[in-house]
Protein backbone atom coordinates (compact mmCIF):
# COMPACT_ATOMS: atom_id res chain seq x y z
CA UNK A 1 0.00 0.00 0.00
CA UNK A 2 1.44 3.46 -1.32
CA UNK A 3 1.41 6.04 1.90
CA UNK A 4 -0.69 8.65 1.69
CA UNK A 5 0.47 12.47 0.52
CA UNK A 6 -0.05 13.25 3.98
CA UNK A 7 1.78 10.65 5.40
CA UNK A 8 5.17 11.68 3.67
CA UNK A 9 6.57 14.20 4.90
CA UNK A 10 5.67 12.82 8.35
CA UNK A 11 7.35 9.88 7.08
CA UNK A 12 10.61 12.17 6.05
CA UNK A 13 11.10 13.67 9.09
CA UNK A 14 10.77 10.26 10.67
CA UNK A 15 13.73 8.93 8.79
CA UNK A 16 16.21 11.63 9.13
CA UNK A 17 15.69 11.90 12.96
CA UNK A 18 16.47 7.83 12.71
CA UNK A 19 18.71 8.44 10.65
CA UNK A 20 20.81 11.01 12.99
CA UNK A 21 20.52 9.66 16.25
CA UNK A 22 21.62 6.23 15.05
CA UNK A 23 24.65 8.16 13.38
CA UNK A 24 25.31 9.14 16.86
CA UNK A 25 24.86 6.64 18.75
CA UNK A 26 27.35 4.75 16.42
CA UNK A 27 29.59 7.45 17.05
CA UNK A 28 29.28 7.20 20.20
CA UNK A 29 29.72 3.24 20.64
CA UNK A 30 32.98 3.16 18.25
CA UNK A 31 34.36 5.78 20.77
CA UNK A 32 33.75 3.48 23.86
CA UNK A 33 35.43 0.63 22.56
CA UNK A 34 38.10 1.64 20.58
CA UNK A 35 41.58 1.78 21.85
CA UNK A 36 43.31 4.64 20.28
CA UNK A 37 45.37 5.05 17.49
CA UNK A 38 43.98 1.27 15.96
CA UNK A 39 40.25 2.38 16.32
CA UNK A 40 38.68 -1.13 17.39
CA UNK A 41 41.38 -3.27 15.58
CA UNK A 42 44.33 -4.45 17.69
CA UNK A 43 47.87 -3.23 17.32
CA UNK A 44 49.23 -4.03 14.16
CA UNK A 45 52.26 -6.90 13.91
CA UNK A 46 55.40 -5.69 15.26
CA UNK A 47 58.80 -5.96 13.38
CA UNK A 48 60.18 -8.50 15.59
CA UNK A 49 58.01 -11.22 16.82
CA UNK A 50 59.01 -10.61 20.25
CA UNK A 51 57.65 -13.13 23.01
CA UNK A 52 57.36 -12.17 26.15
CA UNK A 53 56.36 -15.50 27.22
CA UNK A 54 59.80 -16.94 26.60
CA UNK A 55 61.75 -13.41 28.17
CA UNK A 56 59.69 -13.58 31.26
CA UNK A 57 57.77 -16.63 31.92
CA UNK A 58 60.65 -19.14 31.42
CA UNK A 59 63.77 -17.28 31.89
CA UNK A 60 62.62 -15.07 34.61
CA UNK A 61 64.32 -11.65 33.21
CA UNK A 62 62.59 -8.90 35.25
CA UNK A 63 60.57 -6.40 33.72
CA UNK A 64 62.59 -3.11 34.41
CA UNK A 65 65.91 -5.10 32.98
CA UNK A 66 64.75 -3.99 29.48
CA UNK A 67 62.35 -1.40 30.41
CA UNK A 68 64.94 0.21 32.05
CA UNK A 69 63.67 3.83 32.12
CA UNK A 70 60.13 2.39 34.21
CA UNK A 71 61.51 2.89 37.43
CA UNK A 72 63.04 6.37 36.79
CA UNK A 73 61.20 8.58 34.61
CA UNK A 74 57.84 8.86 33.08
CA UNK A 75 58.26 6.52 30.28
CA UNK A 76 58.80 3.46 30.85
CA UNK A 77 60.99 3.15 27.32
CA UNK A 78 61.93 0.34 25.08
CA UNK A 79 65.19 -1.05 25.22
CA UNK A 80 68.20 -0.14 22.92
CA UNK A 81 69.23 -2.45 20.53
CA UNK A 82 72.61 -3.33 22.70
CA UNK A 83 70.19 -4.42 25.47
CA UNK A 84 69.05 -7.65 23.52
CA UNK A 85 72.46 -8.49 22.15
CA UNK A 86 73.58 -8.35 25.54
CA UNK A 87 72.15 -11.75 25.66
CA UNK A 88 71.61 -12.57 21.78
CA UNK A 89 75.26 -12.04 20.68
CA UNK A 90 75.37 -15.51 22.65
CA UNK A 91 71.62 -17.17 22.27
CA UNK A 92 71.38 -17.89 18.78
CA UNK A 93 67.33 -19.67 19.91
CA UNK A 94 65.53 -23.15 19.96
CA UNK A 95 63.55 -22.73 17.22
CA UNK A 96 63.97 -22.28 13.33
CA UNK A 97 61.63 -19.48 13.65
CA UNK A 98 63.39 -17.78 16.59
CA UNK A 99 66.58 -17.64 14.56
CA UNK A 100 65.12 -15.93 12.55
CA UNK A 101 63.81 -13.65 14.37
CA UNK A 102 66.70 -12.66 16.51
CA UNK A 103 68.82 -12.60 13.21
CA UNK A 104 66.46 -9.80 12.68
CA UNK A 105 67.57 -7.76 15.78
CA UNK A 106 71.57 -9.23 14.74
CA UNK A 107 71.30 -7.11 11.58
CA UNK A 108 69.65 -3.94 13.12
CA UNK A 109 72.57 -3.49 15.03
CA UNK A 110 75.07 -4.07 12.60
CA UNK A 111 73.57 -1.99 10.15
CA UNK A 112 72.89 0.93 13.16
CA UNK A 113 69.11 0.65 12.14
CA UNK A 114 66.68 1.18 15.41
CA UNK A 115 63.70 -1.10 15.16
CA UNK A 116 60.31 0.69 14.42
CA UNK A 117 58.06 -1.36 17.47
CA UNK A 118 54.78 -0.57 17.24
CA UNK A 119 53.34 1.70 20.15
CA UNK A 120 50.53 -0.83 21.71
CA UNK A 121 49.54 1.26 25.14
CA UNK A 122 49.58 4.67 24.04
CA UNK A 123 47.98 7.79 26.57
CA UNK A 124 46.39 10.96 24.66
CA UNK A 125 48.89 13.89 24.59
CA UNK A 126 46.97 15.98 27.69
CA UNK A 127 47.51 12.98 30.07
CA UNK A 128 50.96 13.07 32.46
CA UNK A 129 51.71 9.55 33.77
CA UNK A 130 55.29 9.10 35.50
CA UNK A 131 55.81 5.12 35.70
CA UNK A 132 57.87 5.55 37.98
CA UNK A 133 55.58 7.12 41.00
CA UNK A 134 53.33 4.60 40.36
CA UNK A 135 56.22 1.75 40.85
CA UNK A 136 57.47 3.79 43.61
CA UNK A 137 53.83 3.66 45.91
CA UNK A 138 53.29 0.41 45.28
CA UNK A 139 56.44 -0.91 46.17
CA UNK A 140 56.75 1.49 49.13
CA UNK A 141 56.77 -1.25 52.45
CA UNK A 142 56.08 2.01 54.69
CA UNK A 143 52.93 1.62 53.08
CA UNK A 144 50.88 -1.13 55.29
CA UNK A 145 47.19 -1.59 52.80
CA UNK A 146 47.26 -0.56 49.43
CA UNK A 147 44.12 -0.72 47.09
CA UNK A 148 44.32 -2.09 43.32
CA UNK A 149 42.36 -0.83 40.52
CA UNK A 150 39.38 -3.10 41.62
CA UNK A 151 39.42 -1.83 45.35
CA UNK A 152 41.07 -5.06 46.71
CA UNK A 153 43.25 -4.86 49.37
CA UNK A 154 47.09 -5.39 48.59
CA UNK A 155 48.72 -6.06 51.70
CA UNK A 156 51.98 -7.56 50.78
CA UNK A 157 53.85 -5.30 48.86
CA UNK A 158 54.23 -6.09 45.17
CA UNK A 159 57.44 -6.36 43.16
CA UNK A 160 57.84 -4.16 40.45
CA UNK A 161 56.89 -6.94 38.07
CA UNK A 162 53.66 -7.86 40.09
CA UNK A 163 52.89 -3.96 40.26
CA UNK A 164 53.23 -4.15 36.50
CA UNK A 165 50.63 -6.89 36.03
CA UNK A 166 47.95 -4.13 38.36
CA UNK A 167 47.52 -2.43 35.25
CA UNK A 168 49.05 -4.29 32.03
CA UNK A 169 47.47 -7.39 32.69
CA UNK A 170 50.05 -10.47 32.96
CA UNK A 171 52.68 -9.55 30.37
CA UNK A 172 54.14 -12.59 31.18
CA UNK A 173 52.08 -15.16 29.43
CA UNK A 174 51.76 -13.46 26.29
CA UNK A 175 53.46 -13.94 22.77
CA UNK A 176 51.72 -10.90 21.47
CA UNK A 177 51.08 -7.91 23.60
CA UNK A 178 47.57 -6.02 22.77
CA UNK A 179 46.37 -2.88 24.04
CA UNK A 180 42.88 -3.63 26.66
CA UNK A 181 43.88 -7.22 27.72
CA UNK A 182 44.81 -5.55 30.95
CA UNK A 183 42.97 -2.32 32.05
CA UNK A 184 41.11 -0.53 29.22
CA UNK A 185 43.30 3.10 30.65
CA UNK A 186 40.32 5.31 29.87
CA UNK A 187 40.11 7.96 32.63
CA UNK A 188 37.63 5.87 34.51
CA UNK A 189 40.35 3.81 35.48
CA UNK A 190 42.79 5.94 36.69
CA UNK A 191 40.31 7.61 38.93
CA UNK A 192 39.22 3.97 40.25
CA UNK A 193 42.78 2.89 41.79
CA UNK A 194 42.87 6.75 42.95
CA UNK A 195 39.95 7.04 44.60
CA UNK A 196 40.73 4.18 46.27
CA UNK A 197 44.32 4.65 47.57
CA UNK A 198 43.15 8.16 48.51
CA UNK A 199 45.41 9.80 46.03
CA UNK A 200 44.25 13.53 44.68
CA UNK A 201 42.22 13.30 41.84
CA UNK A 202 42.73 17.45 41.10
CA UNK A 203 42.62 17.80 37.24
CA UNK A 204 45.79 19.13 37.45
CA UNK A 205 47.39 16.12 38.75
CA UNK A 206 46.86 14.17 35.86
CA UNK A 207 46.82 16.84 33.04
CA UNK A 208 49.14 18.53 32.15
CA UNK B 1 50.86 9.28 51.71
CA UNK B 2 49.54 11.72 49.59
CA UNK B 3 46.75 12.80 51.13
CA UNK B 4 48.33 14.03 53.28
CA UNK B 5 49.31 17.27 50.95
CA UNK B 6 50.54 20.19 52.78
CA UNK B 7 48.25 22.63 52.06
CA UNK B 8 49.48 25.20 49.57
CA UNK B 9 48.48 28.83 48.57
CA UNK B 10 50.10 29.79 45.60
CA UNK B 11 50.91 33.57 44.54
CA UNK B 12 52.91 36.09 43.05
CA UNK B 13 54.50 39.60 44.25
CA UNK B 14 55.50 41.82 41.54
CA UNK B 15 57.61 44.71 42.37
CA UNK B 16 56.92 47.41 39.97
CA UNK B 17 59.43 49.64 41.59
CA UNK B 18 62.38 46.52 39.80
CA UNK B 19 60.49 45.91 36.42
CA UNK B 20 62.47 47.55 33.47
CA UNK B 21 60.25 46.18 31.01
CA UNK B 22 62.45 43.86 29.60
CA UNK B 23 60.34 41.29 28.34
CA UNK B 24 62.09 38.12 29.13
CA UNK B 25 59.06 36.90 30.92
CA UNK B 26 57.16 37.01 28.16
CA UNK B 27 59.80 35.49 25.99
CA UNK B 28 60.33 32.43 28.48
CA UNK B 29 56.45 31.87 29.20
CA UNK B 30 56.14 31.60 25.21
CA UNK B 31 58.88 28.85 24.95
CA UNK B 32 57.94 27.48 28.55
CA UNK B 33 54.14 26.95 27.72
CA UNK B 34 54.08 25.97 23.64
CA UNK B 35 52.14 29.15 22.99
CA UNK B 36 51.63 29.62 18.99
CA UNK B 37 53.82 32.07 17.79
CA UNK B 38 52.43 35.66 17.40
CA UNK B 39 52.31 37.28 14.29
CA UNK B 40 51.50 40.66 12.80
CA UNK B 41 48.34 39.71 11.68
CA UNK B 42 47.20 38.09 15.20
CA UNK B 43 48.05 41.23 17.28
CA UNK B 44 46.05 43.74 14.05
CA UNK B 45 42.94 40.88 15.07
CA UNK B 46 43.67 41.33 18.85
CA UNK B 47 43.99 37.59 18.60
CA UNK B 48 47.28 37.10 20.29
CA UNK B 49 48.36 35.09 22.56
CA UNK B 50 50.41 36.40 25.70
CA UNK B 51 49.63 34.32 28.37
CA UNK B 52 51.86 37.10 30.34
CA UNK B 53 52.76 40.88 28.73
CA UNK B 54 54.13 43.89 29.79
CA UNK B 55 52.03 46.78 29.25
CA UNK B 56 53.76 50.22 29.04
CA UNK B 57 52.48 53.92 30.03
CA UNK B 58 53.94 56.77 29.13
CA UNK B 59 53.93 59.70 31.96
CA UNK B 60 54.27 63.63 32.14
CA UNK B 61 54.86 65.62 28.69
CA UNK B 62 58.15 65.99 26.62
CA UNK B 63 61.04 66.49 28.00
CA UNK B 64 59.55 65.20 31.41
CA UNK B 65 58.89 61.95 29.91
CA UNK B 66 58.65 58.20 32.09
CA UNK B 67 57.83 55.25 31.02
CA UNK B 68 56.01 52.61 33.62
CA UNK B 69 55.81 49.01 32.80
CA UNK B 70 53.10 46.82 34.45
CA UNK B 71 53.24 43.18 34.06
CA UNK B 72 49.72 41.21 33.66
CA UNK B 73 49.14 37.82 34.03
CA UNK B 74 46.49 36.04 35.19
CA UNK B 75 45.74 37.19 38.76
CA UNK B 76 44.32 33.52 39.79
CA UNK B 77 41.23 35.26 41.95
CA UNK B 78 39.77 34.02 44.64
CA UNK B 79 36.73 35.06 43.43
CA UNK B 80 37.59 34.11 39.77
CA UNK B 81 34.54 35.81 37.28
CA UNK B 82 35.96 33.43 35.34
CA UNK B 83 34.71 30.22 37.14
CA UNK B 84 30.66 30.24 37.84
CA UNK B 85 30.35 31.46 34.23
CA UNK B 86 32.02 27.83 32.20
CA UNK B 87 29.27 25.72 31.38
CA UNK B 88 31.61 22.66 31.27
CA UNK B 89 33.03 23.31 34.80
CA UNK B 90 36.63 23.74 32.58
CA UNK B 91 37.97 26.13 35.05
CA UNK B 92 37.65 25.84 38.38
CA UNK B 93 40.10 26.57 41.85
CA UNK B 94 42.04 23.75 42.97
CA UNK B 95 43.09 23.19 46.74
CA UNK B 96 46.72 25.20 45.72
CA UNK B 97 44.84 28.20 45.55
CA UNK B 98 45.44 27.97 40.99
CA UNK B 99 42.73 28.59 38.90
CA UNK B 100 42.97 26.07 36.77
CA UNK B 101 41.84 25.64 33.20
CA UNK B 102 41.58 22.07 31.91
CA UNK B 103 41.92 21.71 28.43
CA UNK B 104 40.17 18.69 27.35
CA UNK B 105 36.74 20.11 28.62
CA UNK B 106 37.05 23.29 27.57
CA UNK B 107 34.49 23.58 24.05
CA UNK B 108 35.16 27.08 23.36
CA UNK B 109 32.06 29.31 24.49
CA UNK B 110 34.62 32.14 25.58
CA UNK B 111 31.87 33.03 28.48
CA UNK B 112 35.32 32.96 30.65
CA UNK B 113 37.47 35.54 28.67
CA UNK B 114 34.19 38.30 28.44
CA UNK B 115 33.96 38.07 32.07
CA UNK B 116 37.55 38.25 33.05
CA UNK B 117 38.27 41.73 33.83
CA UNK B 118 41.78 41.31 33.48
CA UNK B 119 41.59 40.41 30.12
CA UNK B 120 43.84 37.47 30.54
CA UNK B 121 42.27 34.42 28.59
CA UNK B 122 42.90 34.04 24.92
CA UNK B 123 41.11 31.67 22.56
CA UNK B 124 42.72 29.21 20.15
CA UNK B 125 40.93 30.91 16.80
CA UNK B 126 43.43 28.58 15.05
CA UNK B 127 45.14 25.59 15.25
CA UNK B 128 48.85 26.66 16.35
CA UNK B 129 51.37 26.11 14.01
CA UNK B 130 55.24 26.26 14.35
CA UNK B 131 57.87 25.88 12.14
CA UNK B 132 59.40 22.54 11.01
CA UNK B 133 62.46 23.61 12.85
CA UNK B 134 61.19 24.64 16.28
CA UNK B 135 58.66 21.79 16.42
CA UNK B 136 61.71 19.89 18.66
CA UNK B 137 61.50 22.86 21.18
CA UNK B 138 58.12 22.07 22.18
CA UNK B 139 57.69 21.16 25.96
CA UNK B 140 56.23 18.04 26.36
CA UNK B 141 55.12 18.69 29.83
CA UNK B 142 52.59 21.05 28.50
CA UNK B 143 49.62 20.01 26.01
CA UNK B 144 49.34 21.88 22.47
CA UNK B 145 46.42 23.37 22.71
CA UNK B 146 43.90 22.85 19.60
CA UNK B 147 41.94 25.11 17.80
CA UNK B 148 38.59 26.21 19.82
CA UNK B 149 39.81 25.81 23.29
CA UNK B 150 40.28 28.43 25.59
CA UNK B 151 43.79 28.84 27.56
CA UNK B 152 45.75 30.91 29.87
CA UNK B 153 48.93 31.49 32.63
CA UNK B 154 48.95 28.26 34.74
CA UNK B 155 51.00 29.41 37.16
CA UNK B 156 53.80 26.71 35.63
CA UNK B 157 51.59 23.91 37.37
CA UNK B 158 53.89 21.27 34.96
CA UNK B 159 56.98 22.74 37.13
CA UNK B 160 55.01 22.17 39.89
CA UNK B 161 54.69 18.49 39.48
CA UNK B 162 58.02 18.41 38.17
CA UNK B 163 59.27 19.64 41.06
CA UNK B 164 57.46 17.27 43.53
CA UNK B 165 58.58 14.52 41.31
CA UNK B 166 61.94 15.88 41.81
CA UNK B 167 62.08 16.13 45.59
CA UNK B 168 59.50 13.31 46.83
CA UNK B 169 60.94 10.84 44.42
CA UNK B 170 64.58 10.95 43.21
CA UNK B 171 65.17 13.42 46.43
CA UNK B 172 66.78 15.91 44.41
CA UNK B 173 66.10 19.86 44.85
CA UNK B 174 64.90 21.19 41.33
CA UNK B 175 67.10 24.46 41.38
CA UNK B 176 70.35 23.62 43.18
CA UNK B 177 70.08 19.75 41.74
CA UNK B 178 71.86 18.66 45.79
CA UNK B 179 70.81 15.66 47.22
CA UNK B 180 67.67 16.08 49.93
CA UNK B 181 68.38 13.56 52.86
CA UNK B 182 66.23 10.51 52.79
CA UNK B 183 64.12 11.45 56.07
CA UNK B 184 62.87 14.48 54.42
CA UNK B 185 61.84 12.59 51.04
CA UNK B 186 58.11 11.27 51.59
CA UNK B 187 54.89 13.00 50.84
CA UNK B 188 54.19 13.83 54.09
CA UNK B 189 57.05 15.57 54.77
CA UNK B 190 57.77 17.27 51.64
CA UNK B 191 58.39 20.75 51.27
CA UNK B 192 57.47 22.39 48.56
CA UNK B 193 58.10 25.69 48.18
CA UNK B 194 58.88 28.21 46.02
CA UNK B 195 62.44 27.25 45.73
CA UNK B 196 61.36 24.04 44.41
CA UNK B 197 58.68 25.20 42.45
CA UNK B 198 59.18 28.53 40.28
CA UNK B 199 57.26 29.58 37.08
CA UNK B 200 59.65 30.32 34.20
CA UNK B 201 58.71 34.11 34.04
CA UNK B 202 59.84 34.27 37.66
CA UNK B 203 63.22 32.29 36.80
CA UNK B 204 63.46 34.79 33.90
CA UNK B 205 63.13 37.89 35.36
CA UNK B 206 66.77 39.38 35.57
CA UNK B 207 65.90 41.75 38.66
CA UNK B 208 63.47 39.54 40.42
CA UNK B 209 60.69 42.02 40.08
CA UNK B 210 58.52 38.63 40.14
CA UNK B 211 58.67 36.81 43.02
CA UNK B 212 56.63 33.22 43.77
CA UNK B 213 55.70 32.67 46.91
CA UNK B 214 53.51 29.89 49.07
CA UNK B 215 51.25 32.32 51.01
CA UNK B 216 50.60 29.60 53.86
CA UNK B 217 54.84 29.32 54.18
CA UNK B 218 55.09 31.68 57.48
CA UNK B 219 59.08 31.80 56.43
CA UNK B 220 58.48 32.84 53.00
CA UNK B 221 60.23 36.25 51.65
CA UNK B 222 57.67 37.96 50.59
CA UNK B 223 54.89 37.00 53.43
CA UNK B 224 54.60 40.43 54.49
CA UNK B 225 53.11 41.74 51.53
CA UNK B 226 50.59 39.08 51.36
CA UNK B 227 49.89 39.90 55.00
CA UNK B 228 49.51 43.61 54.28
CA UNK B 229 47.29 42.60 50.88
CA UNK B 230 45.15 40.38 52.64
CA UNK B 231 44.71 43.17 55.51
CA UNK B 232 43.80 45.32 53.14
CA UNK B 233 40.75 43.41 51.91
CA UNK B 234 39.73 42.29 55.50
CA UNK B 235 39.85 46.31 56.13
CA UNK B 236 37.56 47.04 53.53
CA UNK B 237 34.67 44.35 54.09
CA UNK B 238 34.85 46.03 57.46
CA UNK B 239 33.76 48.84 55.70
CA UNK B 240 36.91 50.89 56.85
CA UNK B 241 39.64 53.05 55.02
CA UNK B 242 42.82 52.35 53.54
CA UNK B 243 45.40 54.97 53.14
CA UNK B 244 46.93 54.82 49.83
CA UNK B 245 49.33 57.07 50.12
CA UNK B 246 50.91 54.79 53.13
CA UNK B 247 51.62 51.76 51.46
CA UNK B 248 53.00 49.94 48.47
CA UNK B 249 50.54 47.12 48.05
CA UNK B 250 47.46 46.99 45.67
CA UNK B 251 45.91 44.45 43.81
CA UNK B 252 44.52 45.11 40.30
CA UNK B 253 40.92 46.31 40.37
CA UNK B 254 40.68 45.79 43.80
CA UNK B 255 37.36 47.35 43.72
CA UNK B 256 35.96 44.43 41.64
CA UNK B 257 36.01 41.76 44.60
CA UNK B 258 38.08 39.45 42.88
CA UNK B 259 40.35 38.59 45.54
CA UNK B 260 43.45 38.43 43.55
CA UNK B 261 46.16 35.80 44.31
CA UNK B 262 48.49 38.48 42.37
CA UNK B 263 50.07 41.44 44.32
CA UNK B 264 51.40 44.44 43.16
CA UNK B 265 53.92 46.83 44.72
CA UNK B 266 53.75 50.48 43.38
CA UNK B 267 56.84 52.02 41.66
CA UNK B 268 58.52 54.55 44.31
CA UNK B 269 58.83 57.76 42.67
CA UNK B 270 62.07 59.70 44.09
CA UNK B 271 61.97 62.57 42.02
CA UNK B 272 57.66 62.60 40.48
CA UNK B 273 56.96 63.90 37.03
CA UNK B 274 55.44 67.55 37.49
CA UNK B 275 52.44 67.49 36.81
CA UNK B 276 51.59 70.16 34.05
Amino acid sequence: MMPSGKMLPVMLAGGIVTVILGFVLVVLLISWFSNPPFGLGNAPAQPVAFPHTVHVAQNNIQCEFCHRNVTKGEAATVPALETCLFCHKDIDGSTETAKVEIEKVRTAFDTNEPINWERVHRLPDHVRFIHEAHLRYFTDEDILVKYGINGEEITQTPDVAQTCTICHGDVANKTEVQPKTGQSLKMGTCLDCHRANSVPTDCTVCHK
Amino acid sequence: MVTQRIDHKWGMVVDLDRCTGCQACVVACQAENNIPINTKEYFQQRRAYEWIRIERYWEGEFPNVKAKFIPILCQHCENAPCEPVCPVFATYHNDEGLNVQVYNRCVGTRYCSVNCPYTVRFFNYWEPQWPDRLRNQLNPDVTVRSRGIMEKCSFCVQRLRRGEVNVERRGLDTLTGQSIPVAERKLNHRQMKEGNYLPSCVQACPTSALQFADQHDETGPVKSYFDEANGHIETREAGGHVNEEETRVYRLFEEVGTKPNLIYLKKVEPFPVEKA
